[in-house]
């Protein structure tokens, strides 16, 4: 009797599969995972990321073929707890983190999570980037109060790992319907710079063969309390062709401007995760405007029908003649499935 | 007399004098409270600080309490019939209330109840009656959908076990409204009792309901049914009552299935007659919004997944909304396809069965459509080759518009008007809905008419009353008719049907029957311009990959019409912006292909209703094609439209287009995306210059820095404020601040000047200048005070308050955001509303279902939440019900109502320990909550339950076991039970033993090392280490020394497993008459019963004879050392008691001599002469003393007297001269001193 479940093929999306099918109780069956790679199936990053799952959850059932190019997955009910998970290092904590961010909300008990691994890479968004924008989004969604927090302890760069992050966030029954339709205007920008295994007062120019690792994060905060964000990480060493700090901190601004000609009210990152709180809202009608959408997120807008059977409103948004606030603007609009946290105890 | 003929004076009221004007005044309103509070205050004053604060406190208390958590209003504008199911032991009259109702609603009289009827009641509310019979299977699934139950008592028997069952029923699955119905009334002979056993059963009923509960009498039979009166009254009572949203059903879309048909290839169910059935259930969707491809569960059958949902056209509308008071005859429908009545079957199995309009006054047949004439009207339609005609036409999609063309050819049946009702969804039909507005759809069915025969009289009128002003003659005509016959005004369905069979009975039959029955074949395709539309949109879906037949229907999937229809203009415009579209470009080609080769179809097949699409077309193609010139990247397409294959692309392989080619088609781009790198990261693939100003400039305006809206801006702000506090002096500086208005004024009225700038006029101008300054002035003050009123002026606006604001928001919000969009994309969107009547298609059904089908029983379907369709472990609190007479026993199976469900399962009863710790019971507890874990579906926390123990029969006793509430889901359990290991002691060392006997390898002690262990006696001690030999021996520690004899045991917590028993009741499919007879898995009792084993008892637990040796105890031995020291009371005492004289220690007796004798005599005497003497004297003496004694304390109490008094006189005369002292004092300084 229990539900059926969906098929997909590849290794792409793969996290947004595992993480609505945890969330909506449909298992999933992954097939062809790199079926025509040199190195089929599985990668660590992600065999990883399958542990930290099964860490959060109780009564998941994994099955994955011989070759690692079959994955079946049976959620289980979100858990939660302490939690301490290595994250791979060969994606940064980001990756897991943001499908923690995802789940976090619908435990049993308030997630405390200790993520190991690299805190920033120039793949995924870096731990810096989510607490400066995915946490201020989730708080929009009723998603607050004590516990929520997001602490990077230790640093930790691309080949070797050794960061250190906590992430705690509390339990939630249901979540509220947001309107995000005005973004404000920005009155501020932040930023965190870091670098790692370098003398801060010796020239850059002089020592760059010695630089390990550095970058930059900028935040751009509105009125509204809607945040943009553009980074640059450093290519780890050996990888790629080394990059002056100066022109990564230009290229860094750039980002942040080119962020910003998309506008909308949540970032380009963060755009599948205001969709899935959307999506898990109560029956009622939630907005929010967003720049446009990326590649990841249209995919993650069919996940979400194929799981929740959902179909968002989209609404473009051309400005105004006069207007000078960047490119098209993308209203998305939905109704809530009236999802409700059935891993939460009632005492 | 003739003081009675005199009248009594009449009052004269006063119309001048003081007192008139006194009465003027006060009702002139002269002296209110203000006035006697002006011209008393102290009576107004605050009295006691401490009252007041008390009446405040008070006041705020009632308040609160009134309050409850406001929630977003999510129910419909048009709200599904309220279901009213009328329950009740048997022969109490269900059915005859049921049927007087109607008659009481429709003026239409109905048979045999069966399944739900549903009728128009009022201008704003509809009813769907259910009876329910006694099985409680039926009541446990009725009460879960019930708006109002109507709870019949027969009042000459009194209460029966069904209604309190039925009432518990409904305390655990949310209470509906309930209102009880006394009948029997009449056989009451006397007044007396009746009065009294009307208070009794009402006194009860609401210490059950609630007090005040409503309870109806129903005072007897009139020929049959209820007087009149008294159903007109319970029928006003229904229709104006209001109820409260239950948790369960608010938050679940549920639908009572009022039709069921089976879709199964009859052929199939020939060759194979247990096969699994397609079967389409329709009813109204209520609860909440219905997703299309859920899952739901029909409560006695299972969980199944939804094949495909649409809504069909209301059978049983509303009426109009017109400003009248009473329902018009014809806007009384009733709609009970089970029943026979109304089952207006506009689907691809279809039978017409039509009540008359004016049926009401002709005469009642005895004989109704009853379920078992509509079966065999089914049954004998349905010929093979019409039905291989139709499934070949489903099968060819493509070709779809050409067959049911021939088919109507060859069977010469016309049926214009039906034709809009039919709903396949192979064709996709339901998408024709959005290209053709409603007046276009109708628009094509008069035409139809027209085509077919003009003759028909009655079919148009209502089918074009909507849609005035599209065809000019065909509307005079319809003016006609309405006018010919006015109560003509049935639902469009009846009319419909009703004009076919006519129609029918003109071409073949002379004489029509009084009640028509008229069974009409139905085809599997329809008009080619009905769905003209929707084979371009599927061609086109084809040729997006997902235009499989089974697909089509399903409106999740469906994308929007018009913008579609203009897709191939915007084609290449698409094609820039979707990223990983290489398709659309084949897409492009083959909707042309496709559309252009159905046109020539449709063209070839009907050209009038072709053209008239066409122009509606190209109409609505270049209103969409405007609008999607305004947004340049169709983002819905790219989402959700042609791109959604290379999700499920299981799908793929099997696609088949038009039956027989299969789609290969280049996979690269597919594969490319599938195993790319999974990164939410979105860079720019064409970054923008962002060094060019120009660039720059474009983001300018997302600053604050940059320019704002209108009224938000800074600088406008700023002005304004400005303008009202125009010039001002500054008292410090004496600096005068003079305001600019003029020149800002004169900025903005510039053009006006501009015109006239003659001199001449200057004054004028500036006259209408001041007046337009103050006009503006005020206007701006106006503003001001607005936005401050806003911010501040809030009134006592509480957090509630703020809530409930909030809430009010959202619902208007909820309603507003997708009012005006199509039905059709707005299911897609919301999901199906309640309220809409809606087709489910359910796709592997057991057999039984379709052959044991009994339309007394109710089918539900109930909607399923997104995990709940899964199995896990639920934790619950569970009560034993009070009058269950039994206690529960663990692991016996217990059938669970919960959610939708009804299931057997096996529960574990335990009980929270302080420290949290879940303890094993093996019985409830009497009375008392208990916690129990079952393996069964996961269902919201906080969902109520209850239990029973058998589901089958009807018996004396109260049914309902234990009912308990959801409290936790997991995967696991954490029950726990005691478990005691014992040992012995082998070895005895001072306070250290060896152990055997409590485990059996030196690994199992291991785990229990460090574990605290007691013997019987209380001496505790711990697990030290493990011993080689023997086995499981171990070496322990304890607080005092053991003896050989004690027994050693360890407490130790071992977990249970739940039994993983999920075993749904399905008693519908039992065949039909003995539905009521599941029997699930038997307990352990009953299963010994019935087999006839009896227990062998355990010899240990046998009462025996206690028998008990004598025991001896040793002399307590005490140390010399010991004796010595201890005092002489503790010391052993040495000497021994003294024994018996011997006999020669024993002195002799003496024996005297006479003479002595005597002397011895006379001595006595005088000896007791003396002591009698002395006796005397001493007595003599007594009281003598007495007297003196007594003398004595006389005397002195006369001295005390004496002494007394004069004491008292010296002390009088001291205090005398005491006051004189001290008032001499007081006068002046003392001489003396």
């Amino acid at each position: 009797m229990a539900s059926h479940g969906l098929d997909y093929d590849g290794c792409n999306f793969f996290r947004q599969r595992l993480v609505l099918s945890t969330l909506s109780g449909k298992r999933v069956k992954i097939k062809n995972i790199r079926s025509r790679d040199d190195n089929p199936g599985l990668r660590d990053f992600e065999a990883s990321f399958i542990r930290l799952l099964d860490k959060v959850t109780n009564g998941s059932r994994i099955e994955i073929n011989q070759t690692g190019t079959v994955l079946f997955y049976q959620p289980g009910l979100l858990n939660g707890g302490s939690v301490e998970h290595d994250c791979n290092p060969q994606r940064s904590i980001g990756y897991y983190l943001e499908a923690l961010l995802m789940l976090a909300p619908f435990m049993k008990n308030s997630l405390k999570a200790t993520l190991k691994g690299v805190t920033n890479d120039p793949v995924d968004p870096t731990v810096d980037l989510l607490k400066s924008t995915a946490l201020p989004l989730m708080k929009k969604f009723g998603i607050d109060g004590e516990g929520f927090d997001l602490k990077v302890v230790k640093r930790g760069m691309a080949p070797g790992g050794g960061g250190e992050v906590l992430f705690t966030c509390p339990v939630r029954r249901t979540i509220r319907p947001v309107q995000l339709t005005d973004p404000g205007k920005i009155k501020r920008i932040r930023g965190v710079a870091i670098s790692v295994y370098i003398c801060m007062c010796m020239s850059f120019n002089r020592i760059h063969r010695k630089i390990l690792s550095f970058g930059l994060t900028l935040v751009a905060e509105t009125l509204s309390g809607s945040f943009f964000s553009a980074e640059m990480s450093s290519t780890p060493q050996g990888q790629g062709d080394p990059i002056l700090p100066e022109d990564l901190g230009r290229n860094c601004a750039k980002l942040l401007l080119e962020e910003i000609h998309r506008g909308g009210c949540v970032d380009s990152p963060n755009q599948s995760l205001a969709l899935l709180l959307m999506t898990l809202g109560q029956q009622d009608v939630s907005k929010v405007l967003l720049g446009p959408l990326s590649p990841y997120t249209i995919e993650f807008l069919r996940h979400i029908r194929d799981f929740f059977q959902i179909m968002f409103k989209i609404e473009v948004q051309k400005p105004l003649e006069d207007e000078r606030k960047g490119g098209d603007k993308v209203l998305m609009t939905c109704v809530g499935v009236g999802y409700s946290n059935i891993n939460k105890t009632l005492k | 007399m003739d003081g009675k003929e005199r009248k009594q004076r009449k009052h004269q009221q006063k119309h001048s004098g003081p007192k008139a004007d006194k009465k003027k005044l006060r009702k002139q309103g002269g002296s209110t409270e203000e006035d006697g509070r002006k011209r008393n205050p102290k009576a107004f004053a605050v009295q006691s600080a401490v009252r007041m604060a008390k009446t405040f406190h008070r006041a705020q208390d009632i308040k609160a309490k009134k309050h409850h958590i406001p929630l977003v209003d999510r129910t419909p504008l048009e709200p599904p019939p309220v279901v009213v199911v009328v329950v009740g032991p048997p022969k109490v009259g269900k059915s005859t209330l049921i049927r007087c109702l109607i008659k009481n609603f429709t003026r239409q009289k109905l048979g045999d109840i069966c399944g739900p009827v549903t009728i128009v009641s009022g201008k704003k509310r509809r009813l769907t009656f259910m009876e329910c019979n006694n099985d409680i299977n039926t009541m446990i699934d009725l009460a879960k959908v019930a708006d109002l139950v109507l709870m019949l008592i027969d009042a000459s028997f009194g209460f029966e076990m069904e209604t309190f069952e039925f009432l518990n029923i409904c305390q655990v699955h949310g209470f509906p409204r309930i209102m009880g119905v006394l009948t029997h009334l009449d056989s009451f002979k006397n007044n007396k009792t009746l009065r009294k056993t009307k208070k009794n059963l009402k006194h009860r009923f609401w210490t059950e309901v609630y007090q005040g509960a409503k309870l109806f009498y129903l005072s007897g039979m009139v020929y049959g049914e209820y007087q009149i009166q008294e159903v007109k009254n319970l029928g006003r009572f229904i229709s104006v009552m209001k109820f409260r949203p239950l948790v369960w059903q608010t938050s679940h879309p549920y639908v009572l299935v009022d039709r069921m048909e089976d879709l199964t290839d009859p052929e199939r169910v020939r060759t194979e007659p247990k096969c699994d059935r397609t079967v389409s259930l329709y009813g109204y969707l209520r609860g909440t919004n219905l997703k299309n491809k859920g899952q739901v569960h029909v409560p006695g059958v299972g969980d199944f997944q939804v094949a495909d949902v649409n809504f069909l056209p209301d059978p049983c509308p509303l009426p109009d909304a017109q400003k009248k008071r009473a329902l018009n005859e014809k806007e009384r429908l009733l709609y009970a396809p089970m029943a026979g009545v109304g089952g207006v079957v506009y689907d691809k199995d279809a039978v017409y069965i039509d009540l008359p309009a004016n049926h009401v006054n002709q005469q009642q047949e005895e004989v109704r459509p009853t379920t078992e004439l509509v079966q065999s009207l089914i049954d004998t339609h349905a010929t093979l080759d019409v039905k291989m005609a139709a499934s070949k036409v489903t099968l060819f999609s493509g070709s779809a518009t050409l067959d049911p063309a021939d088919i109507d050819q060859q069977t010469g049946e016309k049926e214009g008007p039906r034709e809009k009702l039919v709903w396949d969804p192979n064709t996709q039909r339901e998408r024709r809905v959005v290209v053709f507005s409603e007046e276009g759809r109708e628009e094509e069915e008069e035409e139809e008419e027209e085509d077919d025969d003009d003759d028909d009289d009655d079919d148009v009128d209502d089918v074009s009353g909507s849609s005035d002003g599209e065809d000019s003659d065909q509307e005079e005509e319809e003016k006609d008719e309405d006018e010919d016959e006015d109560e003509d005004n049935l639902s469009t369905f009846l009319k419909e049907a009703r004009a076919k069979s006519e129609r029918t009975e003109k071409n073949g039959k002379g004489s029509p029957p009084p009640v028509k029955k008229q069974k009409l074949e139905e085809k599997g395709e329809v008009p080619v311009f009905a769905d003209s539309d929707d084979d371009l949109e599927r061609s086109q879906e084809e040729s997006e990959e997902k235009g499989d037949a089974g697909r089509a229907g399903d409106s999740g999937h469906c994308s929007e019409e018009d913008e579609e229809a203009s897709d191939d203009d915007d084609e290449d415009d698409n094609d820039e912006e979707s990223d990983d579209e290489s398709v659309e470009e084949e897409d492009g080609a083959a909707e042309a292909a496709a559309e252009e080769q159905m046109r020539s179809e449709s063209e070839g097949e009907e050209e009038q209703g072709a053209l008239r699409w066409k122009d509606c077309l190209q109409q609505k193609a270049s209103e969409a094609f405007l609008r999607q010139q305004a947004a340049a990247p169709n983002l819905r397409k790219l989402v959700y439209g042609s791109v959604a294959e290379a999700g499920d692309s299981g799908e793929d392989e099997e696609e088949e287009l038009g039956g027989l080619f299969r789609v290969s088609r280049p996979q690269k781009s597919k594969k490319f995306t599938a195993n790319s790198l999974d990164c939410s990261r979105f860079d720019p693939e064409t970054s923008h210059n962002w060094d060019g100003e120009e660039m720059l400039n474009s983001i300018r305006d997302c600053f604050v820095t940059g320019k704002w809206e209108e009224g938000q801006d800074a600088a406008t702000l700023l002005k304004e404020d400005e303008e009202l506090y125009g010039d001002f002096e500054d008292l410090e500086t004496g600096e005068v601040h003079k305001g600019q208005k003029e020149q800002q004024d004169d900025a903005e009225n510039s053009e006006e000047e501009e015109e006239d700038n003659d001199e001449a006029e200057e004054s004028l101008v500036k006259v209408d200048d001041d007046e337009l300054q103050k006009n503006k002035r005020m206007e701006k003050k106006r503003r001001l005070k607005e936005r401050f009123d806003a911010e501040y002026d809030d009134g006592d606006a509480t957090y509630f308050d703020d809530l409930k604001e909030e809430m009010q928001k959202q619902a208007e919000l909820n309603r507003a955001e997708f009012e005006d969009v199509d039905d059709e994309i707005r299911v897609q969107y919301e999901g199906f509303r309640p309220g809409m009547y809606v087709r489910l298609e359910i796709s592997s059904l057991p057999c039984e279902f379709v052959n044991n089908f009994d339309p007394h029983y109710p089918i539900i379907l109930g909607g399923l939440g997104s995990s709940e369709g899964n199995i896990g472990y639920l934790q619950v609190r569970l009560k034993k019900h009070r009058w269950y007479e039994r206690i529960l026993k663990t692991r016996d199976p217990l059938i669970m109502s919960l959610g939708w469900r009804r299931f057997q399962t096996i529960p574990l009863y335990h009980i929270e320990d302080h420290n949290g710790r879940h303890r094993l019971l093996k019985y409830t507890p009497e009375h008392m909550h208990c916690g129990a874990s079952i393996w069964g579906p996961i269902t919201p926390q906080g969902t109520g339950f209850l239990a029973l123990q058998s589901v089958a029969g009807t018996k004396a006793n109260f049914r309902i076991a234990a009912t308990g509430v959801i409290l936790d889901l997991d995967k696991s359990v954490t029950v726990v039970k005691k478990l005691k290991l014992i040992g012995h002691p082998y070895k005895i060392f001072k306070n250290t033993c060896f152990i055997k006997g409590m485990f059996n390898t030196v690994l199992e002690v291991a785990k229990f090392e460090g574990a605290s262990v007691r013997t019987v006696s209380g001496v505790r001690g711990q697990i030290k280490k493990a011993l080689s030999t023997p086995l499981g021996a171990y070496r322990a520690t304890f607080e005092d020394r053991l003896l050989m004899s004690d027994i050693v045991f360890l407490r130790s917590w071992f977990p249970v497993t739940v039994p993983q028993l999920y075993n749904p009741v399905t008693s519908l499919l039992l065949p039909v008459g003995a539905k009521d007879g599941w029997a699930g898995m038997r307990t352990l009792g009953q299963l010994k019963y019935d087999l006839g084993i009896r227990n062998k008892p355990n010899t240990d637990s046998l009462y025996k004879p206690v028998v008990r040796g004598q025991r001896h105890f040793n002399r307590l031995h005490i140390p010399k050392e010991l004796q010595k020291a201890l005092p002489f009371k503790s010391k052993p005492k040495q000497q021994q008691p003294k024994g018996k004289t011997p006999r020669d220690m024993q002195r002799p007796s003496v024996i005297r001599e006479p003479s002595e004798r005597k002397v011895a005599a006379l001595l006595q005497a005088l000896t007791t002469v003396h002591n009698h003497k002395k006796k005397k004297a001493h007595t003599m003496q007594h009281t003598k003393h007495k007297e003196f004694l007594q003398q004595k304390e006389k005397q002195e109490v006369a001295k005390l007297k004496r002494q007394k008094e004069a004491r008292k006189k010296l002390y009088r005369v001291m205090g005398q001269k005491d006051q004189k002292k001290q008032r001499s004092s007081l006068k002046g300084a003392p001489q003396d001193d």
